[in-house]
């Protein structure tokens, strides 16, 4: 068992199919975990030597959220939304204007270098029906993000 | 026709001849070493033999210890065609392959899960990355480094990049004081992870308020192959993780040593790994190419409120808060393009202060408003924290100084040596303004009217400075264990001496005022009782002016024996260069019966 994991955290989990499909519904804005180390000597301890507390997995933590913590190799889009904290960012991203995780998503979308500027600028537009309500789960955003792309006849090829 | 068969044979026998002789002299090629992790001098323990015991590693029983055997079984599963050993080992086989001219054998096409994996991973580029040490974490205070795997094209960001992390895995059960003695001599196994890249970021830089530096590295496409095929080697590979040599940094150095094995990358004796000097030897050596600075989201703040005006801050401030904020007179009557800095400051105010565990529905509610507001107000651009110095540009961590001064009517020499890394009047460029971090310094001193004789010694003394302002309230600290002298009676008697304290600081622009309260326990030969006791308080300010540093310090003492000490002083220490400094000090320090004035000036010399 400690190997299997082990062998995934290094690998990512590019074999086979998730567990859990991302970013479920218990992934949202509203209960958004941001995972620290907890307990001082521990994290002391892990500061210093760099590792984590409980088990060898590191890097594959799960998440008490619901949000995706596998360290996927590869990203899609919803996969990429799912990962725990990054709704956070790309929302900020949006808000702005740009941003590493607007970039981050779009090049996950497989958007085209050329289409990104329009893409951000699309999603700054729509920020508010994008991140519709305070409890607003990663799949919705999506879902979200996808109905914007649809009425915006550049990115409605990429939905 | 014979004369070709004659021929022929000559080469096929040649070839052999050849491949024989190229064999014999393989297990002492520096690449081979460095895809066995074998020790060739650079660290204490186990020179001469690899530094993996993991039986997993080696192909032969004797393998960590015996290069030569572990060649041969390697020549000797490696060899055949779908070997399976090759799946587990691509880049041996890489090597040999290489040395011994394996051609037309069908390489690794058979390793499905391999060829999946590589496809996978992002090889375009390398960067070394080096989390800074974050304000008021002592275990941080040295950094870390971790390597970066990218995807390539600029224009995609570093999001999506893949980081290989060397850690030890601590276990969750063990007492606090165990944690501590194993994670500083070693016995937590240490492995290498693959996580995202954007994890790491999340941990250092938005929940950690750690700075990060990306030096890019200009390997070519070759030694990147290495790089990659050897970490699919390291998959569950148990190493010993110590604290000192064996570290997260060491491990990396290896990694990139195998690279490019001709480099002098491993070729100078390490006693410790400080993560910073990681970074150096591969500036010094030739491997970076270029650096990019990733402020925290502490900075980020920090950033955004020296835009501000007070009215401004306090606007903030309250929208933090409460939304409603944005509707009132005050805030209406800002210009558009301001509006948005202080929506974005609150923002930023609030996502520092919940930046770890569960977010409540009201923080969420709040955050969205935020966010909402400021996609409502003109975005301005260029608000990044600006670039301080880059780390590897700082003065070197270990450092020799010489001293003369008088103290009351007697003249004396000082020697002293440090191994680590720096004080707070040292030149600040590359390091963290406010925060001391030394670790065995030592001073011996030759008074005109005594022996030479032990001054001082800090086993470790760390002092950190967290400038509070409206937004950020942390407190200070320092801790100090070690030897000193001071006045007890009519005499400096040496203590051994552990001492510490909390308290405030603010940053005025160029300047540091702080003020500590403090506690300290000491046992010297003066004293009845085996360890004394002692409160008091501590208080002082910093001045970094470009040129130089300087410092005010006063500091007294109340023992519970009625016993008093008193130092004051003021410092000046100016750096010629980064690897020199003078310093010059007066310091009145006394005790019930006696005090004395010292004058001193030093020249100190940073290296390494």
């Amino acid at each position: 068992m400690k190997k299997t994991l082990l062998a995934l955290a290094l690998v990512g989990t590019s074999f086979g199919a998730q567990a859990n499909a991302p970013g479920g519904p218990g992934c949202g804005w509203g209960n958004m975990v941001f995972e620290g180390q907890s307990g001082m000597p521990v994290h002391l301890v892990a500061t210093i030597v760099n590792g984590t507390s409980g088990n060898k997995t590191f890097g594959m933590t799960s998440g008490t959220n619901g949000c995706d913590t596998s360290g996927a190799l590869a990203y899609h889009g919803e996969n990429m939304l799912a990962q725990q904290g990054v709704m956070e960012e790309v929302a900020q991203d949006m808000a702005v204007g740009d941003g590493e995780a607007l970039t981050a998503l779009s090049v996950s979308m497989g958007i085209a270098p050329e289409d990104r500027g329009r893409f951000k600028q699309t999603m700054h537009e729509n920020f508010s029906s994008i991140f519709s309500q305070e409890d607003v789960t990663a799949d919705e955003v999506m879902s979200n993000i996808r109905s914007v792309m649809k009425s915006d006849e550049t990115l409605a090829t990429y939905s | 026709m014979k004369g070709i068969f004659t021929l022929l044979a000559l080469l096929v026998a040649g070839s052999a001849v050849a491949a024989q002789a190229s064999e014999s002299g393989l297990a002492d090629h520096p690449r081979w070493k460095a895809l066995l992790h074998i020790n060739q001098g650079t660290t204490w323990r186990y020179q001469g033999r690899s530094y993996v015991d993991d039986p997993d590693f080696f192909l032969h029983e004797d393998g960590a210890t015996e290069p030569q055997a572990e060649l041969e079984a390697n020549i000797e599963q490696l060899r055949p065609p779908e070997s399976e050993a090759r799946c587990r080992f691509p880049a041996r086989y890489r090597f040999l392959s290489q040395q011994l001219d394996w051609t037309d054998d069908g390489g690794l096409s058979h390793c499905a899960d391999y060829v999946e994996w590589r496809k996978a991973m992002p090889q375009a580029r390398v960067a070394l990355i080096f989390p800074a040490s974050y304000l008021n974490s002592p275990s941080s205070m040295f950094g870390h480094t971790l390597l970066r795997l990218d995807r390539g094209n600029d224009e995609d960001g570093v999001w999506l990049s893949r980081a290989i992390n060397f850690g030890a895995t601590v276990g969750g059960e063990e007492n606090s004081i165990l944690y501590i003695y194993k994670g500083l001599v070693g016995g937590y196994p240490g492995y290498f992870s693959n996580v995202p890249y954007m994890n790491k970021i999340r941990d250092y830089a938005h929940l950690e308020n750690r700075d990060m530096w990306e030096y890019q590295l200009n390997l070519n496409e070759s030694e990147r192959e290495w790089l990659v095929a050897h970490l699919w080697e390291l998959q569950d590979i148990r190493f010993d993780y110590l604290f000192l040599d064996e570290n997260c940094s060491f491990r990396l150095l290896e990694l990139i040593a195998l690279t490019r094995p001709e480099s002098d990358l491993m070729d100078s004796f390490r006693i410790a790994e400080i993560p910073v000097n990681t970074v150096r030897a591969l500036d010094e050596s030739g491997f970076i190419e270029s650096s990019k600075y990733r402020p925290s989201k502490a900075k980020e703040l920090d950033a955004l409120i020296q835009r501000l005006s007070e009215v401004e801050k306090d606007l903030a401030l309250g929208l933090s808060q409460e939304e409603r904020v944005s509707e009132t007179e005050a805030f209406q009557a800002l210009a558009p393009k301001r509006r948005h800095l202080v929506a974005r400051t609150a923002y930023a105010y609030l996502r520092l202060n919940n930046r770890e565990g569960e977010r409540t529905q009201d923080v969420a509610a709040r955050s969205l408003a935020l966010l909402r507001l400021v996609n409502r107000t003109p975005s301005v651009k260029e608000i990044e924290p600006e670039r301080p110095v880059s780390p590897k540009k700082g003065h070197g961590t270990k450092m020799i100084a010489a001293t003369g001064g008088t103290m009351g009517e007697s003249g004396f020499g000082e020697f002293q040596a440090r191994l680590s890394y720096h004080d707070w009047l040292d030149a600040p460029a590359g390091f963290l303004k406010g925060a001391t971090i030394e670790a065995f310094n030592l001073q011996v001193r030759k008074a005109e009217s005594d022996d030479l004789a032990l001054e001082r010694l800090d086993v470790v003394n760390v002092r950190s400075l967290a400038p509070r302002n409206q937004f950020r309230k942390p407190v200070s600290w320092f801790v100090n264990v070690g030897l000193d002298r001071r006045f007890i009676g009519n005499k400096r008697h040496l203590t051994r001496q552990v001492q510490g304290g909390g308290g405030l600081s603010w940053a005025l622009g160029p300047v540091m005022p702080y003020a500590y309260a403090t506690g300290r326990a000491e046992n010297n030969s003066a004293h009845d009782p085996f360890v004394s006791t002692a409160a008091g308080a501590k208080t002082g300010i910093l001045w970094y002016a470009g040129a130089f540093q300087a410092g005010l310090d006063a500091e007294g003492l109340y023992y519970q024996n009625d016993d008093v000490s008193f130092t004051a002083s003021a410092t000046l220490n100016l750096p010629l260069g980064s690897d020199h400094a003078i310093r010059a000090s007066i310091e009145r320090e006394g005790g019930r019966e006696r005090a004395e004035t010292e004058f001193s000036l030093s020249w100190r010399y940073y290296f390494d």
